[in-house]
């Protein structure tokens, strides 16, 4: 990264963190302004689309729209050269120049979308491994070029014919996290461990007449999933009871709750 | 109190469609209501009153058509109205959190996060622990994404930080205050019920200290928890308990922790009281009958605002004995702070517990070197609520205080920086790293 990019990226920092910093109310609580706010809280159909934003999950997404100039060379060095060089410069996690990423890179959802992106806490991992070579493991080839670039500055497309030693960034993502979370035996390895399935369309899906009684729509959602009709059926929230494994006295039971014996002063 | 005689109003917040009373049958899959929570329009609603009924005006095809995951909004349906409206009972979680400032919550103002991917979910079944309630279907913490060494930075406040976490649990610093978004009741007196010519009176934060169906409340804004040892489990008094309410309050739930047990943490906890019914001659607890369930209802204390009946009527439905004979106890339950977590910028200061560290030496009482280090910056490095305050929050009366969380309270002899930690030496289960 160049000075003058990382500059501008210290001032957007500094920016999202002082826009963080704004007020907490800006009316008293009591006030009857703030209750009005309260009360019109749902967004109604009619009313205005809502302005509201969280910033550092904003500036993450601003950062993974950003796509890096491809890096043809790498520099060669063995892994443990680079793992002692890197100490030697005493880089380390007070160089972060950011704590957090959201994963979700337009060069894969090109090419598919099924899975929403991933949260990815950067500045955690660094302070756990100790290593930024585990995840940096190649450096730009150019003099002044920086330690740490972005994943997606050498791997990008997959089967680049230009780089066939290259896996895409998808595979290389996976292929990181994955691989050291099972050697580490610590973190996800599997889909949702990490990602949110997205929930395809269901407008054509749904086949329901006009003013369907609620038990007609129920039937109809479970034409698709009845396994998770059958899941429901032994949950919590459909219970409103079960196991009870932290409260003493009563660690093996499973039928205490609100629907048997829990009581409260409410 | 209790769901039992009062299925119709209770189950507005049940997964399903007409469980009002014990017949329900829970092996039917077709009652269950998948739109409650996979609703995206937001125009989704239940009945208050219906048994979990959907409001006949809602454009059910239309919300079948847009059906997607969960999300603060389909979740706070129920749990930001707990316990009968917004923030009355979980002190933390109201529909402010719906579009929350970053200093309100960090995790949903600042990076949007839905509940679910805190509290995630395997087969229906979500993952959480409660202080209030027992029914556990996975657990979670805070380190399990942050780890047990948080503060990632690499110099000597990180790694003190990072050593706190061994006895104290992350909010105790990082939610110095709960409700802080919108006051939470605090204190509910059942037994003032039934003045119907009482009229409420406002308090500063505008709340109604009067409801004649429910009796006398009390509520707190940016409220300072009560600090205690917790070790995870939690001792509770269910329906037909024997209490000893004659001597205290009865503590409904409280959690068990202790400062000889290395695996207890200081937790911060609103403590909920209470005034209610109590059997003078069993000693449990009683199930008021307080919803009619319909027209012809003749003990529903909602309607007839006689307690014996409601009680007598109540405590059937819970089959219980009731010996006829009702006095009023105090109650509390404790109800551990889990969201409204600040940014790490308001955090309690160091200062804001270590009493010593106010005076004129501070971290070189012990590091007694010459580092170019301000360790007087560091020690007041945090909140000290002036921010707080100044943005409106009732909190001007802490400002400038120290023993924040109360040593002497917690079994400590003072500020132990002074008087030295919990362990002299290293007890059986310490662990060094956790």
């Amino acid at each position: 990264m160049s000075k003058k990019s990382f500059i501008v990226l210290l001032l957007f920092l500094v920016m999202g963190l002082s826009g963080g910093l704004v007020a907490l109310h800006p009316e008293s609580p009591g006030s009857p302004a703030a209750h009005a706010a309260a009360a019109a809280a749902p967004p109604a159909p009619e009313t205005p689309a809502s302005t509201w934003t969280a910033p550092d999950q904003v500036a993450a997404l601003e950062r993974a729209k950003e796509t890096v100039p491809f890096v043809d060379a790498v520099m060669d060095e063995c892994k443990l050269c680079r793992q002692m060089r890197l100490r030697e410069t005493g880089l380390g996690t007070k160089d972060i120049k950011h704590s957090y990423f959201v994963l979700n890179s337009p060069i894969i959802n090109a090419v598919e979308d099924h899975y929403g992106p991933v949260r990815f806490m950067h500045s955690k991992h660094a302070a756990q491994i100790q290593d930024c070579a585990m995840c940096h493991h190649f450096r730009p080839l150019g003099a002044d070029a920086s330690e740490t670039t972005r994943c997606s500055a050498c791997h990008q497309e997959a089967f680049r014919k230009d780089h066939p030693e290259r896996i895409g960034l998808k595979a290389a993502y996976h292929q990181q996290c994955m691989e050291c979370h099972r050697d580490m035996n610590q973190g996800p390895v599997d889909c949702i461990g990490c990602h949110n399935k997205n929930v395809p369309e269901h407008k054509d899906k749904i086949q329901l007449a006009a003013n369907p009684t609620p038990f007609e729509v129920t039937e109809e959602c479970l034409r698709c999933h009845k396994a998770a009709g059958q899941d429901m059926l032994k949950t919590a929230h459909w219970l409103l009871k079960g196991p009870s494994p932290f409260t003493l006295g009563h660690r093996k039971e499973v039928e205490i709750g609100k629907a048997t014996i829990a009581t409260n002063n409410f | 109190m209790s769901i039992a005689s009062n299925e119709a109003r209770c189950t507005s917040c049940h997964v399903g469609y007409g469980w009002k009373d014990a017949s329900f049958d829970h092996t039917d899959m077709t009652r269950i209501d998948c739109l409650v929570c996979h609703d995206t329009t937001g125009t989704y609603k239940k009945t208050p009153t219906a048994a979990g009924m959907p409001d006949p005006e809602v454009d059910l095809v239309n919300v079948a058509k847009n059906v997607g995951p969960t999300s603060r909004r389909s979740c706070g349906e129920c749990h930001f109205n707990g316990g009968g409206g917004e923030a009355v009972k979980h002190a933390d979680l109201s529909r402010q959190l719906l579009e929350p400032e970053r200093n309100c919550d960090v995790h949903m103002g600042g990076y949007d996060f839905q509940c679910t991917e805190c509290h995630r979910t395997r087969n229906h079944k979500i993952a959480g622990r409660s202080s209030s309630v027992p029914v556990v279907e996975g657990s979670f913490s805070c380190e399990e994404c942050h780890t047990g060494s948080p503060h990632h930075g690499d110099d000597l406040l990180d790694h003190h930080l990072n050593k706190h976490c061994q006895t104290i649990a992350c909010n105790t610093c990082h939610a110095p205050v709960y409700a802080k978004c919108k006051p939470t009741k605090v204190f509910w007196d059942w037994s003032k019920a039934g003045d119907k010519e009482r009229k409420p009176k406002k308090d500063k934060y505008g709340m109604p200290d009067y409801n004649w169906k429910k009796g006398e409340f009390r509520w707190k804004e940016s409220a300072k928890p009560v600090y205690t040892w917790d070790s995870g489990f939690s001792k509770r008094v269910f329906l037909g308990d024997k209490v000893d309410w004659r001597s205290g309050p009865v503590n409904i739930s409280e959690p068990v922790g202790s400062i000889n047990d290395p695996n207890s943490r200081i937790a911060p906890f609103k403590i909920m009281e209470g005034v209610q019914a109590v059997d003078a001659e069993h000693d449990y607890l009683l199930v008021p009958h307080l919803f009619p369930r319909d027209k012809e209802d003749t003990t529903a204390y909602w309607k007839h605002r006689d307690w014996q009946k409601s009680f007598t009527d109540g405590m059937k439905a819970a089959d219980l004995k009731y010996s006829g004979k009702y006095e009023w106890t105090t109650s509390q339950m404790y109800w551990r702070v889990e969201h409204e977590v600040m940014p790490a910028e308001s955090a309690l200061s160091c200062v804001q517990c270590h009493a010593s560290l106010q005076s004129e030496r501070t971290c070189d009482r012990c590091h007694q070197d010459n580092r170019e280090v301000d360790f007087k910056k560091i020690a007041h490095k945090g909140t000290d609520f002036s921010y707080m305050a100044s943005r409106g929050r009732d909190v001007s009366h802490l400002v400038g205080t120290t023993d924040y969380i109360g040593f002497k309270a917690l079994g400590y002899k003072g500020d132990p920086i002074i008087h030295g930690g919990r362990f002299k030496k290293l007890p059986m289960g310490y662990k060094v790293e956790k």
